[in-house]
């Protein structure tokens, strides 16, 4: 997916916790940020609880941004998160790369 | 309306995963080879470890765990499931009750004994421990052990992950079984506004390169093999050499992209493609059969959990419905407009309707309250050392959510009563030609519009003559008063009355029988006790299916209004001109039966002339007839039971009242105190009549 990286951006940071036990307020706040017309960008930095849901939510956050022509951005997985990607079988950086728009950092 | 909390969610469904727990446990100590109650017992172990974990009980999980690890032995038949272990295994489960419901009451002391406790059964290995008997499945199996792997492909139900089951872990599981090449199957995963977060859209498709059999893969899924469908086949040899253990990689620091270019590159080409390969492979074998798998989808959509507040206050809306609906009916009866006349009844009709679809829906299986008491009459009985059998029948009968509530403390009270003074010691058992085991009988049954639950020993019985002393030695009889073995019997109720010889920490005080007696009554109930000496006793209570809204007669008496329960009410007859003459006796001959009366106009105190035709109703608890005349029988009326105030407590007569159409009050009557009133003035006109 491509952006503008000049076109106005809102960020958004997600929780700590992002498993299932409080993944339901993780959903309302992207499909509050998809409520904006700016480019959507999600640092996931601070993800220390993640799960299947969570995977699945920034699956389903990518692929709906692709489908509205949206660019959503994901920034500077935590190391929590890219583990509970590689147990689900996104074993390797490019295969989560390839399933999940990010930026890399400083770029 | 705002949703559950999901904490509070863990500790509801904990709560009935110990139920479970608890239930296989006390089964396995009668039916220590019994497969089933092993797994069920393990399966609610697993569950409760893995909710624990997702929802950050971390104490919780890894109690469970260390529990789950030492209960594996016996489900790998290793060890037999005794009565010490049973013991032990109760006690962790109360443990980790505790570490959810009350954690500051929990100590890390009495958990680690309670493990250590748990490991020395499990882990010493007994002299006599039937090692050589078991026969270890090999890992591989001989005739498959040719293949390459197996290919799986695993889609798991959607509300799996709300169950606590995290199929990541099972992953891991399979993982350890040999290589692993797993690829996530994306292509299930909506759009967000279609997305239901907490639910489980991905699958997954996995090459498995180890010849295990497939009990072993079977094995890593038994705990959610009801939700899920695993399709498995065998891997042909030709096909790609195991790559690198997934968790094997886990383990390290993320390897560089260019390490992991070549399996990469091949997997994320085509992830959703990755169904069977090219070549034709053997019939796959495929779990829950479809009809069954269907069969659940059904039973998920039916089921809905609700707070138990909301369902009060649905009945107290109800309630207020049904009050001004009454009012609608009688405004209605008193005007001329048809069309207003014929909207009253519609609205009359649908909150009928409404009141009975909610009074269903408070309905609750009185066997959720029967399973608690396995628990007591186990430690009871090695307490005691009194072996007894518990036997429970009706476990379906249903009975309003807040009577279930409140008849737990009373009939805890009556079985520790049954199996303390009820039961006798082996010795004495023996002696008397009874088997050493006692028996005690839970059962509930529907008798019209109530229900009955009966609290049964094969005891002693009760010793008549003792009671009768103690209650003279008290003062609550004259020596040499003439008294029913019933009227005894009734001294049992009596606040601060004992006839045990030594108070033990269950029974003996001489506190309970009366608080038992007001909470039943309380609940418009009556209890009731017979026994026969030498063969036990039985404890009878009676007790209406809701406490909110009752069918009932509105009468009147004088110039007041009176309700009975319906439930009571056996018939309606005119009061004879013979029977009117037969005053001071106070008998109506019911066809060739003589059933005593009461004249309610005599009891309330009613002024004003009686009517020219009175009326009695016939009531009935149990066995018992009794008739009350009234002036007049004025018809049905949906009663919303209001209590009385704490003015009124000394009003035994009563025991609630309701808003009529008119907003006038009336009374409802209690039917036990004026059945039991009834008879006492029987008995004593026989009293009298044979002195």
């Amino acid at each position: 997916m491509s952006s503008d990286a000049t076109e106005p951006k809102w960020s958004l940071r997600l929780p700590a916790d992002c498993s299932i036990a409080a993944i339901r307020n993780v959903y309302d706040l992207i499909r509050e940020a998809f409520g904006r017309q700016d480019r959507l960008e999600i640092d996931c930095s601070s993800v220390d609880k993640a799960d299947v849901t969570s995977i699945q939510l920034l699956l389903s956050t990518a692929r709906t941004g692709e489908a509205q022509g949206r660019p959503v951005v994901l920034k500077s997985f935590s190391q929590s998160l890219r583990n509970t990607l590689r147990r689900a079988g996104f074993a390797s950086d490019a295969m989560i790369d390839q399933h999940f728009p990010q930026k890399k950092d400083g770029a | 309306m705002s949703a559950m909390d999901p904490t509070e969610v863990f500790r509801q469904e904990a709560s009935e995963l110990f139920e479970v727990l608890e239930g296989a446990l006390l089964d396995l100590g009668q039916r220590p080879d019994d497969r089933e109650l092993v797994d069920s017992a393990f399966r609610a172990l697993h569950t409760i470890k893995g909710s624990g974990a997702m929802f950050g009980f971390d104490k919780v999980a890894s109690f469970t765990h260390e529990f789950e690890t030492a209960f594996d032995r016996v489900r790998k038949g290793e060890i037999k499931p005794t009565q010490e272990l049973i013991s032990v295994a109760l006690a962790a489960k109360d443990y980790i009750r505790a570490l959810i419901e009350d954690p500051q009451s929990t100590d890390d002391i009495i958990g680690e004994g309670i493990l250590d406790d748990l490991k020395r059964f499990v882990f010493s290995d007994p002299p006599a421990a039937p090692v050589v008997e078991i026969a270890v499945a090999p890992p591989l199996a001989p005739a498959e052990s040719k293949q390459a792997g197996w290919h799986l492909y695993l889609e798991f139900e959607s509300h799996i992950l709300r169950n606590g089951s995290n199929p990541l872990d099972l992953l891991e599981d399979l993982c350890k079984l040999g290589p692993c090449f797993v690829v996530p199957v994306t292509d299930g995963i909506p759009f967000l506004d279609e997305m239901e977060p907490e639910d489980c859209y991905l699958k997954w498709d996995v090459k498995l390169h180890a010849a295990c059999d497939k009990d072993a893969i079977d094995d890593v899924f038994m705990f959610v093999s009801d939700e899920m469908k695993l399709t498995l086949s065998p891997l042909e040899q030709v096909e790609a050499p195991a790559p690198m253990p997934l968790f094997q990689l886990l383990d390290e620091e993320p390897a560089p992209v260019a390490e992991m270019a070549a399996p990469v590159v091949e997997v994320a080409a085509a992830p959703v493609a990755v169904q069977p390969a090219a070549k034709p492979e053997p019939k796959s074998e495929s779990r829950p059969e479809p009809k069954a798998e269907a069969k659940r989808d059904d039973r998920g959509i039916a089921t809905v959990r609700v707070q138990a507040e909301r369902l009060d206050e649905l009945m107290d809306r109800v309630g207020e419905l049904v009050i001004a609906q009454a009012r609608l009916t009688q405004l209605a009866a008193s005007g001329s407009d048809l069309s207003i006349k014929m909207i009253a009844e519609e609205i009359e009709r649908l909150a009928s309707s409404l009141r009975d679809t909610t009074m269903g829906a408070r309905m609750v299986p009185i066997g959720s309250l029967f399973g608690r008491f396995r628990r007591l009459i186990h430690d009871l009985s090695r307490d005691l050392s009194k072996p007894v059998d518990f036997v429970t029948t009706g476990e379906d009968t249903e009975l309003d959510k807040t009577m279930i509530e409140c008849l737990a403390d009373p009939l805890v009270h009556l079985i520790r009563n049954a199996i303390d003074h009820g039961i006798e010691d082996t010795a004495t058992r023996s002696a008397n030609g009874k088997t050493e085991q006692g028996r005690i009988e839970l059962a509930a049954v529907h008798s019209g519009a109530q229900v009955l639950v009966t609290v049964k020993d094969n005891g002693g019985g009760l010793n008549t003559a003792r009671i009768r002393a103690k209650a003279e030695e008290q003062g609550l009889i004259a020596a040499g008063a003439v008294l029913t073995d019933h009227e005894i019997h009734q001294f049992l109720f009596h606040p601060g009355f004992s006839t045990a010889q030594t108070i033990s920490a269950l029974s003996g005080r001489g506190v309970g029988m009366d608080v038992v007696k007001r909470t039943i009554e309380n609940m418009r109930g009556t209890i009731d006790l017979s026994t026969k000496p030498g063969q036990g006793t039985t404890v009878t209570l009676r007790l209406p299916l809701t406490l909110a809204i009752i069918e009932g007669l509105l009468i009147r008496v004088g110039e007041g209004r009176y309700i009975i329960p319906l439930s009571a009410v056996e018939e309606c007859i005119e009061l004879t001109a013979e029977d009117e003459r037969s005053r001071g006796r106070n008998f109506l001959n019911v066809r060739g039966n003589l059933v005593p009366f009461l004249r309610l106009r005599e009891i309330m105190t009613a002024t004003g002339a009686p009517d020219r035709h009175q009326k009695t109703i016939i009531i009935s608890t149990g066995e018992t007839h009794v008739g009350l005349v009234a002036d007049q029988i004025i018809g049905n009326h949906q009663t919303v039971i209001k209590s009385l105030s704490k003015l009124h407590s000394d009003v035994t007569i009563f025991s609630g009242a309701t808003i009529l159409g008119d907003g006038t009050a009336a009374l409802i009557l209690d039917v036990a105190q004026l059945v039991a009133l009834a008879q006492s003035k029987v008995e004593k006109q026989h009293i009298s009549e044979a002195a």
